[in-house]
């Protein structure tokens, strides 16, 4: 009951940001250090989720302090709401309160999208998808009530609920239908930076939790786990594909989402599928930690990313505080996997499960091995998409006119909080996977390894990682001392004109190589190269044959026509109670 | 002069000291379509490529820009006078001018200086002998099988063929030597004179013929290489008509001043003309294999030279041209020569309308192709970025 103090505390929030901006981010600030007080314990690794969004929220809050100054009052206020409706999913103990929760959630993130900018289009798009996902995740509720006799979340002997409700937040992660869906990176793309993060790194989050959620709730239905592996991995690659080659920053972090998302996906199916329990252990200590490196990383690239002059990477240049870059390059090192980040050990952790499936074989040791193959193709491209981040966003273009850096401070702390977390990560997994080799001075306690029975599989020791790092850097520095540099004009083959190498052209090789995927076309829409985006075009052309159905019905054949309105309502009920019969 | 000025007549040559210059006539009408190049018009994603004048991957200075939204290349530009060579051969007498034109390109001296030499003996009505004409088609053979040795070296050295690069660099340095030993110079660098030639024949035929077995291991060896031929193979497809050269007769053109100049007589010779219909780096690249074996067989033909006598007047007045098939297309001398000097000259290189066609058959390869199509062009800068004074 406690708990639901927080929630109180952002109601209030929502109202306060209507006069006093700052006072709802500090409401969100103390409401959310509240919500992970009372609600995280170490011992229940469900409750990790709580801790994760909280952290978001605070980052996301002092941030938006000195970010909010050029937006309306609403952005405050709805930023709350939002808020407040993803602590009553995390609170959520029976169907009803999660879906409140969910359209507590969904709504005023509608509101942020649509009043950023003039265009409707994302706005609309967003809402579009969240009420697809909300009449899921009411089916799965509605079936899980019927199932087990409860609204209360309650073991159930039907994969149903699992399913409904898995596909309904499968959307909110931007995974169907088709797998991967554009309607993600274009509504995150056009909200205010804030409320972007927030809704990468912890709307899509709240998907995560309610999927592990049923999961455990659901019995062992291998094939659901065969359908997360192949809406996984199809989701990482294209996800990764599509973000390498936009030009949007905001958009290409969007990909991004769904790709890590796709990832968190990926290891969610392999959980149902291992049948091993302590591989199911390890797989769960990979959700958790992927889902908390993707969240905190995410947020400070959209961070960064709001530092920006622009949201192309044609309009940005290069910041001037250095802790910035710093900041910047820790957080894509992280979301490509690199060590020393969080994101570093979630990757080695999501591989290594997957390693150590394929040694199951049979049918689940081939998938793992396919499916981590693509997971590992996926992100190298990951990483090749966030290099293109952290050059053409934040090293190179020096000198377009970039004054100040108003949350520079912040930025560089993800970075930091990111390599603290891989520093600390021995005390977040599980005691199960943690020992030591003292033989070769790695003491006991220091070393996660990974294992699916009695006999270690792989081994990493964030702490030596780090130590190592530091003190070949310092031995580095106290051998060579710092560099000295000396600055020359351009060389450019003896010509005096100088022309930058673009962020098109850094990703323009996979548009060629991959055309047959992309639809590459040269020199179309007064654009050197266009590309297109199959799955959306799909579902815009479905779209449109549907209203197109929809219009002719309506006008040419039920327009004052009392008997074809009559067959209609008969048909309707008769397909309805076929199913009620049938379900 | 046996050429006229008028109205076009035969096939285009290109432009030369303000006029055009045909195969059949001087006009001062370009033909048609010359001058409808597509101006590209920069796109949403693309910068420019500064690819030279002073950089690795190219033998001459020359200025390249690259339009480019990345890897694909939409534009090209050329400027082969980026460092552009000025030459005061008017006013000077023709020993002198001579120096100068044999000196233009080096591995192409016998040309110029031939084409120059026999646009002078048009000028002042000057006859040549059997003798002199014969030793004029050895040196222009000799000059097209090293000249041809060279840019196929050059195209085997972007793929990474370092063995037949070597070995077709060898062979080039045994054609020079067979040069040098001949005439005295590598270059043919003052063995030409009006009416003269001073280039003995005995033992080339030999030593020709085993350079012939060797080139011929390494050019089937080649053409059996897929990943050679990967490279090569619909790289650099062009469908201009204004071309010259190996490049004209690799696109289907059977464009050869050994054909229609008449000015030596290769009627005589087992000469015919490389004709292939690929249009291709593939097609440029066999033309000059086929016509490296037939340049061996033309100089097979030419029996034994006698020296000839150096004693030819110089003096006089008068206006003459004449053109010749270079190793690389059609080079074109005009002169106007008053008291025994140059009042007028200029020329007219056949790596002009090669340049123009290597601009077009550029558009949509990428990077990787660039020096493929760029070697198999064979152009020569140094013919193209000199002004004549």
């Amino acid at each position: 009951m406690l708990s639901y103090i927080a929630i109180a505390i952002l109601g209030i929030s929502a109202l306060a940001g209507l006069y006093w901006k700052r006072g709802a981010y500090f409401g969100i600030m103390a409401g959310s250090a509240y919500f992970a007080w009372s609600g995280f314990n170490p011992l229940d690794q469900m409750s990790y989720f709580i801790l994760i969004a909280c952290i978001v929220w605070i980052l996301v809050s002092i941030y938006s302090i000195s970010y909010d100054k050029h937006y309306g009052k609403w952005l405050a206020s709805s930023l709350a709401l939002m808020i407040m409706g993803m602590m009553a999913i995390l609170q959520s103990t029976n169907y009803l309160l999660l879906i409140t929760g969910w359209e507590t959630m969904s709504i005023p993130a509608y509101v942020i999208v649509g009043m950023n900018k003039k265009d409707s289009g994302p706005a609309f798009t967003f809402m579009m998808f969240s009420e697809f996902s909300t009449i899921l995740i009411v089916a799965g509720a509605a079936y899980a009530f019927f199932s087990t006799g409860t609204i209360d979340f309650s073991l159930s002997a039907s994969y149903g609920p699992l399913l409904l409700i898995s596909l309904g937040a499968l959307i909110k992660m931007g995974m169907t239908p088709f797998m991967i869906s554009e309607w993600l990176p274009i509504a995150h793309g056009n909200a205010p930076a804030n409320a972007s993060a927030a809704l990468s790194a912890t709307m899509t989050l709240m998907g995560v939790y309610v999927i592990m959620k049923m999961i455990l709730l659901s019995p062992d239905v291998i094939w659901i786990g065969y359908l997360f592996l192949a809406i996984g991995s199809i989701s990482i690659l294209f996800a990764s594909i599509y973000a390498y080659i936009s030009e949007n920053m905001k958009m290409l972090a969007g990909f991004s989402t769904i790709e890590n998302n796709a990832a968190i996906l990926s290891a969610m199916g392999l959980y149902l599928v291992a049948s091993e329990p302590v591989l199911r252990q390890f797989i769960f200590m990979t959700i958790i930690i992927f889902a908390m490196a993707h969240s905190i990383s995410k947020t400070g690239l959209f961070f960064s990313i709001g530092n920006s002059p622009g949201e192309y990477f044609g309009e940005s240049d290069h910041p001037t505080s250095y802790t910035q870059r710093v900041g910047t390059m820790l957080t894509t090192m992280s979301l490509s996997g690199l060590f020393p980040t969080l994101g570093g050990l979630a990757t080695w952790m999501l591989l290594e499960a997957f390693f150590m499936e394929a040694y199951s074989g049979g049918a689940p040791g081939m998938s793992a091995i396919v499916i981590g193959s693509v997971i590992a193709l996926g992100e190298g491209m990951a990483t090749g998409s966030m290099m293109k981040i952290l050059a053409f966003g934040n090293l190179f273009r020096r000198g377009l006119g970039r004054k100040q850096e108003p949350n520079q401070a912040i930025i560089s702390g993800i970075g930091m909080l990111l390599i603290f977390l891989f520093a600390i990560s021995i005390f977040i997994v599980s005691g199960l996977f943690i020992s030591g080799i003292p033989g070769v001075l790695v003491f006991n306690g220091f070393m996660i390894t990974s294992r699916f029975g009695a006999a270690d599989f792989g081994l990493i020791s964030p702490d030596y990682v780090l130590m190592l790092i530091t003190v070949f850097s310092l031995l580095a520095y106290a051998v060579f001392r710092k560099p000295r540099l000396r600055e020359v004009p351009v060389w450019n083959g003896g010509s005096v004109e100088v022309d930058s190498y673009t962020s098109y052209a850094y990703s323009n090789n996979i548009r060629l190589m991959l055309r047959r995927v992309l639809r590459t076309k040269a020199g179309a829409f007064g654009s050197a190269v266009t590309v297109i985006d199959v799955f959306w075009l799909i579902m815009n052309d479905i779209g449109k044959g549907y209203r197109a159905v929809s219009k002719f019905i309506t006008l040419r054949i039920m327009n004052s026509s009392i008997s074809w309105y009559m067959i209609y309502m008969i048909a309707a009920f008769m397909v309805i109670m076929i199913i009620a019969v049938e379900f | 002069m046996h050429y006229k000025f008028g109205e076009p007549a035969g096939r285009y040559l290109g432009p030369g000291g303000g006029y055009h210059v045909y195969s059949g006539s001087i006009s001062e009408a370009a033909p048609q379509g010359y001058g409808d190049i597509h101006v590209h018009k920069m796109a949403a994603g693309e910068f420019n490529f500064q690819y030279g004048p002073s950089t690795g991957g190219l033998m001459e200075s020359v200025g390249i820009s690259l339009t480019t939204p990345g890897e694909l290349i939409n534009s090209v530009g050329v400027d082969p006078y980026f460092k552009a060579r000025e030459l005061k051969l008017k006013g000077q007498g023709i020993e002198t001018a001579l120096l100068m034109v044999e000196r233009i390109n080096g591995f192409h001296a016998a040309s110029n200086s031939l084409a120059f030499l026999m646009a002078v003996e048009d000028a002042l009505g000057i006859e040549t002998s059997e003798e002199v004409q014969k030793a004029r088609i050895l040196q222009l053979e000799l000059e097209r099988i090293r000249s041809n040795l060279e840019v196929m070296k050059r195209m085997c050295e972007p793929a990474g063929f370092g063995v037949p690069t070597n070995q077709l660099g060898y062979l080039r340095e045994k054609v020079s030597r067979i040069i040098s030993s001949a005439s005295g110079h590598r270059f043919f660098f003052g063995v030409n004179a009006p009416g003269y030639a001073s280039i003995a024949y005995s033992g080339i035929n030999e030593k020709l013929n085993v350079a012939r077995q060797e080139f011929e291991r390494i050019f089937y060896a080649l053409l059996e290489s897929k990943i050679f031929l990967n490279r090569l193979q619909n790289n650099g497809v062009t469908k201009d008509q204004f071309l010259s050269g190996p490049a004209a007769r690799a696109s289907g053109l059977r464009y050869d001043s050994r054909l229609d100049s008449g000015l030596l007589p290769y009627g005589d010779t087992p000469f015919f003309p490389a004709v292939r219909e690929e249009k291709d780096c593939f097609g440029r690249f066999s033309v000059r294999g086929e016509e490296i074996l037939n340049s061996i067989d033309i100089i097979a033909s030419l029996g034994n030279l006698r020296e000839t006598d150096r004693h030819v007047s110089k003096a006089g007045d008068g206006e003459g041209c004449a053109r010749l098939e270079s190793p690389q297309g059609d080079i074109f001398y005009y002169v106007k020569i008053r008291d025994g000097k140059l009042e007028d000259i200029w020329h007219v290189s056949p790596g002009v309308l090669n340049v123009r066609a290597f601009q077009e058959s550029m558009k949509g390869n990428i990077f990787t192709d660039f020096h493929f199509n760029w070697e198999s062009f064979g152009i020569w800068i140094s013919e193209i970025g000199v002004v004549i004074r």
